[in-house]
């Protein structure tokens, strides 16, 4: 995690709507570093900035004042960079699946490719490519989008982003309204991506559990501002205010500080069920010993 | 940090004032819709029965009278006409080349008149005042109000078969849909931007194409809204506007009338000032 950042704000504000009665600060002196590789949630409350931050990590938004870089550049300097960045920083907005437009999928996911003018060998290959990581089968390519059901739709759209191979991929929300098994196939499918083109995987979310999962850091906003940034472990034993900023911590950490309360003590902040599992057997395995 | 460094603010569709309705609480946001409605009729009629300076300024002395009891903003009613500024140019210059008269000046082959200038300026006139009159109207009025006062001006027309209740009802849900399928188009742009759609290059038939991305799902977005609001509309035993009975019902009340007779006066004044040549 020493490596330089790939993606960094500095300073970044922005306000709605300024010098009218409905001006609104949504992100408030916003410094974040996205590095290389990793994966990173972005956590908070309804409100809380956490979808104007990330429109502005890939130049939808400008900065009302401050900056954001890409390896060391600024997005915002010319049209160039802006077209640059949209390739590299790959954003899939909430309920992504409202934005299909062709005929068929395949034309669908081929629309980012598209737009960077590559040639029609690499868009095909990256179609199928992009396919292959959003679990969207072969046989659904020639099919029109609006056939589909809505967790397919939602792979379709997720396929058309992973389709611009973005170095960073950031998802608002990607498994708000889906089935727990949905979720779950769609989460293993951003993983693969990550795992094996190495891109950095930036998740937008009010899940802690989700975040716990799959995040190495954790980054919690509250009223546009950064709360917290650490591992999952640190920002859990947090959990007074978290709490307090409207969000809730892990089941297991809950267990973990109802069984506090009965003297029962757990080495560090336990928030998955294996970790807790592994720590009971360990007092259980200590208790029998002694 | 400094948040107070603004570099002008994001010019996203959502700041556009759809809504025309500016809420307040004079006597002219709390007259009846229905009396307002008919009071912007007699005026607007008798804006056109109105020829001579006297009547006009009879007119403009009514409406700025109602601006200034609205309480709304010159600046406001002005910024509204900007987009007639073409529409009176126009007029104005059309009027002024093709009325026939006492030749003022001439000038290569166009000769301007005196006839011209006036009707120039009074055609202009008439249709800046019409169009301020109609903003007193939305300006001071909710679009469910307007839709209402409709609704019930309309009724005698239900006794023709007029679908009167339906019109209404639909003229309400397109209003209540404006804003959200506004914030819906912000969002398919903005996403289709990431997809990095580009919208403003390219000549005008490659722009064209270009919307397709955004139009296709706004259409399908659009269509499925209204599905669903139909199932809950159905749902709740909506079925048209028979023996349907409103919360807050409307009543006439004193200044209603009064209203409606002081226009009625205006009307008439205008027309025997205008009868007598005056």
């Amino acid at each position: 995690m020493e490596s330089n950042p790939i993606l960094r704000t500095e300073n970044l504000c922005h306000v709605y709507s300024a010098g009218t009665p409905f001006e609104l600060t949504a992100v408030r002196d916003v410094n974040i570093e996205v590095h290389a590789g990793e994966v990173l949630a972005i956590i908070g409350h309804t409100g809380s900035g956490k979808s104007t931050l990330i429109q502005h990590l890939n130049a939808l938004i400008k900065p009302t004042s401050g900056r954001v870089l890409y390896e060391g550049r600024d997005i915002n300097e010319s049209k160039d960079s802006i077209r640059a960045v949209r390739g590299n920083v790959g954003l899939v907005f909430q309920y992504p699946e409202y934005q299909l437009f062709e005929e068929t999928v395949y034309k669908d996911i081929a629309f980012g490719p598209k737009n960077m003018k590559l040639g029609a060998q690499e868009i095909d290959r990256r179609v199928r490519e992009a396919a292959g990581f959003a679990g969207v089968p072969e046989e659904l390519l020639e099919r029109s989008p609006f056939e589909l059901s809505g967790g397919q739709k939602r792979r379709v759209a997720i396929a058309g982003v992973i389709a611009m191979m973005p170095r960073v991929l950031v998802l608002d929300e990607p498994m708000a309204g889906l089935d727990p098994a949905g979720r779950r196939d769609i989460m293993e499918n951003i993983m693969g991506y990550h795992r094996e083109t190495g891109a950095a995987v930036v998740i937008v979310t009010h899940s802690m559990e989700e975040a716990a999962r799959y995040a190495g850091r954790m980054i919690v906003m509250d009223r546009g501002s950064v709360a917290m940034d650490g591992a999952p472990e640190e920002v859990f034993s947090h959990g007074e205010e978290l709490r307090a900023m409207g969000l809730e911590i892990p089941e297991m950490t809950k267990l973990q500080i109802e069984l506090q309360k009965l003297g029962i003590e757990l080495r560090g902040t336990v928030y998955t069920l294996e970790r807790m599992r592994d720590e009971l057997l360990r007092l259980e395995r200590g208790r029998r010993r002694a | 940090m400094n948040c107070s460094a603004l570099r002008g603010g994001a010019a996203v569709l959502k700041d556009i004032t759809l809504g025309q309705y500016f809420p307040g609480d004079t006597v002219i946001h709390r007259l009846d819709p229905r009396t307002k409605i008919l009071v912007l009729i007699v005026y607007i009629t008798a804006l056109f029965f109105a020829e001579t300076p006297v009547t006009y300024a009879l007119m403009a002395l009514c409406l700025a009278a109602a601006i200034w009891i609205s309480r709304i903003k010159l600046s406001v009613m002005v910024r509204g006409l900007k987009p007639l500024v073409l529409v009176i140019v126009l007029t104005s210059i059309l009027n002024i080349l093709y009325t026939k008269g006492e030749p003022l000046f001439s000038f290569w082959i166009i000769t301007v008149t005196r006839e011209g200038v006036m009707n120039a300026v009074k055609i202009s006139v008439r249709i800046i005042m019409l169009v301020m009159g109609t903003f007193m109207l939305t300006y001071t009025t909710s679009p469910i109000m307007l839709t209402y006062g409709l609704e019930l001006l309309m009724g005698p027309l239900k006794k023709l078969k007029v679908p009167v209740h339906e019109l209404a009802m639909m003229m309400s849900m397109a209003l209540r849909l404006i804003p959200t399928l506004i914030e819906e188009t912000d969002k398919i742009i903005s996403a289709q931007k990431a997809r990095g759609a580009e919208f403003d290059t390219g000549n005008l038939f490659e722009k064209a194409r270009a919307m397709l991305p955004i139009l296709v799902p706004l259409f399908i977005s659009a269509f499925r809204r209204a599905d669903e609001l139909a199932t809950a509309m159905e749902a709740r035993c909506y079925h048209g506007g028979e023996n349907r009975t409103r919360l807050n019902v409307l009543k006439l009340r004193l200044r209603d009338g009064m209203a409606l007779g002081l226009s009625a006066a205006v009307l008439g004044g205008v027309i025997v000032l205008v009868n007598m040549g005056i």
